[in-house]
């Protein structure tokens, strides 16, 4: 069974709370849920609004038709009209003019009792949440407003809800991230704030210098004499940190990036979602160095890549970008495994200032005592030096799954796909038990040689992106000379992620 | 003593040839630099070992003192030398972290990371090598070139006046200011002592001439003179005693302003 709730309302009406209530609820009641949230670039006002889908198994997104509107305003039930499916229900805040401020907690309360899940559930929810009694009485004064529609039936699984930004936060942790560096950009800002709330429990250094280039600089400076930095932007900030990227690549020494997406170019559309960004971090940053490029798919994928990612910088001096877009790191997702493999992250031979003596690093081109040269036999030494580097990187990476294979793993239909748009292709694939398989690319660089196999196994070879020229597949087809038809590929680009909904029809279009 | 600090300044040298252009006063910041590490190692009296300090250098001709310098360190990027210092002592607070940069470099380049660098007040030194312009390219004017100076990128004269530094530091709530003559090995070397010593963001400017670039700012010595001072009123007195601009007036060397 599967429910999407549209909760909309302005900007400081508090519909995240709504979400966050009833997803809570639900979760100690043993249901899954997935959490969109669409929202403009504006702190009052405005229209935004989440997509709450619930499932009684394991879901990664949300669908476009939906079962309910809550309506926080009278805007949002205007907007969303067309997208109610028969039978809907829409809840509005008629009857609840006198509240003010608990508007939100009544709705959620009433949503609740809707679903046909018993008070007590919501009752504690509010407990964990609110300390007041008038949070209580609203959400009891909600709840008992409706009438039951559904009847969920309680389940056993055990789950908490996270979002890509906290699986970064996780994954950082877990690697001993002593130092973050970040200017605020949407949608990486939210990190500072969980990295901030952790900071004195975890030991960690949440630094906001001046601006992005400033931010990578030091990150570089503070590794360089023996701190585990991670640096945190979207795309803007991103290109301003480009001639340290290539500084990273002549001075090796390590440092984490973390890129979450928005669509572009520019400013572009700030607060929504793209794959827009593969491109320029495979390429930024001028000469020739190796560098290493991960695509988490979900919340877990993020605490894992991120802890790879340092483990990988650690061991090889290198630089490790992990990609994100806004839809993996703000969307909601319930996790019911927590992550088991945390892999410790070794110190590297690389010797550090003080601790092992008088220590150069250096921009220019250098020999082993980090001094400048200029000559072409040492010119060729570094520069095989990195090559070599690259070359161990390729050797080591293999021991992680650098692809994933999920779906109908017979099929002769296969879908690529990367980061965010994963959630989407495997509910897909699930509704309606499609003859698909689905691989996922976790390691963008250095890319699977798996993945042309795969393909040449295949029959029919779909790709999915968030983008429009198809990025990933531009590298494959760069990578193995396979080139995937251009009616079979799946493009979306208007700032907003795949519904599983809609690109199971796209996807069944394709199958052969 | 003297033996001892001579020895210890040895072994802050490189093997590496120098490629300053002869005579360039670059070689006396070097051995002012050598001079102060040498004489704080000595007075410590053990505490302080060569491998305690560190360096961050921007690109231009004062960066070279990277390769001729035996202490940790990272030849970094034009303007971010301020970064990479701050990085370091967030990395290894023990460490004594000298920025070495130059006008076009952190006046042009990377203002933003000098006016913030005040604000942040890490504790790190900054030394920039001031010879108004920018010599390792050819001598093209920087923030601090004065009106009127012809380069090959401005045959009819530099049009904008030069920005005065040490009045924007002051305005940036720096608590250590100082200016230097590049000349002056042994007051350089006070100066610089003080400023590694002070707690906090320590900013010291040093005059120096270019020997083929925008020649007619050389040779100013006979307008310096000497200062202590504490005091902010007349701190923004003496920062305007200069404008960068002529060779007219006076050029307070010393504390402009310590808090």
């Amino acid at each position: 069974m599967r429910l999407n709730i549209l909760i909309g309302g302005k900007a400081g009406q508090g519909i995240n709370k709504v979400s966050e209530i009833v997803s809570k609820t639900l979760s100690s009641y043993g249901w899954f849920t997935f959490n969109y949230r669409d929202y403009q670039s504006l702190i009052r006002g405005g229209h935004n609004f989440n997509i709450l889908s619930i499932s009684d198994k394991w879901i990664a997104s949300h669908e476009s038709k939906v079962d309910g509107i809550i309506a926080l305003d009278e805007n949002t039930s205007k907007i969303h009209q067309k997208e109610l499916k028969k039978d809907s229900f829409v809840l509005t805040e008629k009857g609840f003019e006198d509240l003010g401020i608990n508007l939100n907690v009544a709705l959620a309360g009433a949503l609740i009792k809707i679903l046909g899940i018993e008070k007590k559930f919501l009752l504690d929810e509010i407990k964990e949440q609110f300390h007041n009694s008038e949070s209580l009485e609203e959400a009891e004064k909600g709840y008992n407003s409706q009438k039951q529609k559904y009847s969920l039936k309680k389940l056993e699984n055990k789950m908490k809800i996270i979002n890509g930004n906290e699986g970064i936060t996780q994954g950082a942790i877990n690697s001993n991230m002593d130092h973050y560096f970040a200017y605020p950009m949407t949608p990486a800002t939210e990190i500072i704030h969980k990295f901030a709330t952790l900071s004195e429990k975890n030991n960690i250094n949440v630094v906001l210098p001046e601006n992005e280039i400033a931010v990578i600089n030091m990150a570089l400076g503070a590794n360089f004499s023996g701190a585990r930095a991670m640096i945190g932007t979207a795309g803007g900030g991103f290109d301003l940190m480009t001639e340290a990227l290539s500084f990273q690549g002549q001075s090796e020494i390590p440092l984490v990036v973390y890129l979450a997406s928005r669509p572009g170019p520019s400013t572009g559309v700030p607060t929504y979602t793209s794959q827009d960004d593969l491109d320029v971090a495979l390429r930024a940053g001028h000469g020739e160095f190796p560098r290493i490029v991960l695509a988490p798919g979900d919340p877990v994928e993020c605490t894992e890549l991120i802890n790879q990612a340092f483990y990988l910088s650690e061991k090889f001096n290198a630089l490790s970008l992990v990609l994100s877009d806004k839809h993996l790191a703000e969307s909601e997702y319930s996790i019911n495994k927590p992550v088991h493999n945390i892999i410790k992250v070794i110190e590297s031979k690389r010797k550090i200032p003080q601790k092992n003596g008088i220590i150069k690093a250096s921009s220019y081109e250098h020999d082993e005592h980090g001094n400048t040269i200029e000559d072409s036999e040492g010119i060729i030494k570094g520069v095989q030096r990195r090559l070599k580097r690259y070359e161990d990187i390729k050797k080591e990476v293999k021991k992680f799954q650098m692809i994933k294979i999920h779906g109908n793993k017979n099929s002769k239909n296969l879908i690529i796909g990367w980061g965010s748009t994963k959630g989407a292709i495997i509910d897909a694939i699930n509704s309606e038990n499609l003859d698909a398989k689905f691989l996922q690319v976790l390691y963008i660089k250095p890319l699977s040689d798996e993945i042309k196999e795969y393909i040449e196994k295949s029959k029919n070879v779909i790709l999915v992106e968030n983008n429009i020229t198809g990025q990933l597949g531009r590298l494959i087809r760069e990578k193995t000379g396979i080139k995937i038809e251009e009616k079979n590929r799946i493009l979306k680009y208007d700032g907003r992620p795949f519904t599983s909904d809609e690109l199971k029809e796209e996807i069944k279009k394709r199958l052969k | 003593m003297a033996n001892t600090i001579d020895s210890i300044k040895q072994k802050l040298g490189t093997k590496e040839t120098i490629t300053w252009c002869p005579g360039c006063p670059n070689f006396l910041i070097l051995e002012s630099v050598k001079r102060t590490i040498a004489e704080l190692i000595e007075e410590s009296k053990g505490k302080i070992k060569q491998e305690d300090f560190a360096m961050s250098t921007g690109i231009g001709c004062h960066a070279k003192i990277f390769d001729y310098l035996d202490i940790s360190g990272i030849y970094g990027l034009h303007g971010r030398t301020i970064s990479f210092a701050e990085g370091i002592k967030l990395g290894n607070e023990k460490l004594n972290v000298l920025a070495f940069a130059g006008d076009g470099d952190t006046y042009a380049e990377g203002m933003e990371h000098f006016i913030h660098a005040f604000r942040h007040n890490e504790d790190i030194t900054l030394i920039v090598h001031d010879n108004q312009s920018f010599s390792l390219t050819t001598g093209q004017p920087t923030p601090t070139t004065q009106q009127g100076y012809k380069s090959k990128a401005t045959p009819q004269g530099e049009k904008e006046k030069p920005l005065n530094p040490i009045k924007l530091a002051l305005a940036a709530g720096g608590k250590f200011i100082a200016r230097a003559n590049a000349r002056n090995i042994t007051q350089t070397t006070e100066i610089l002592k003080k400023a590694i010593k002070h707690k906090g963001f320590s900013y010291v400017e040093i005059v120096q001439d270019c020997l083929i670039f925008n020649k007619e700012m050389d040779n100013k010595d006979s307008m310096m003179y000497s200062v202590e001072n504490k005091d902010k009123a007349k701190a923004e007195k003496l920062a305007e005693e200069w404008d960068y601009n002529s060779k007219k007036g006076k050029i307070p060397i010393g504390i402009i302003y310590e808090e």
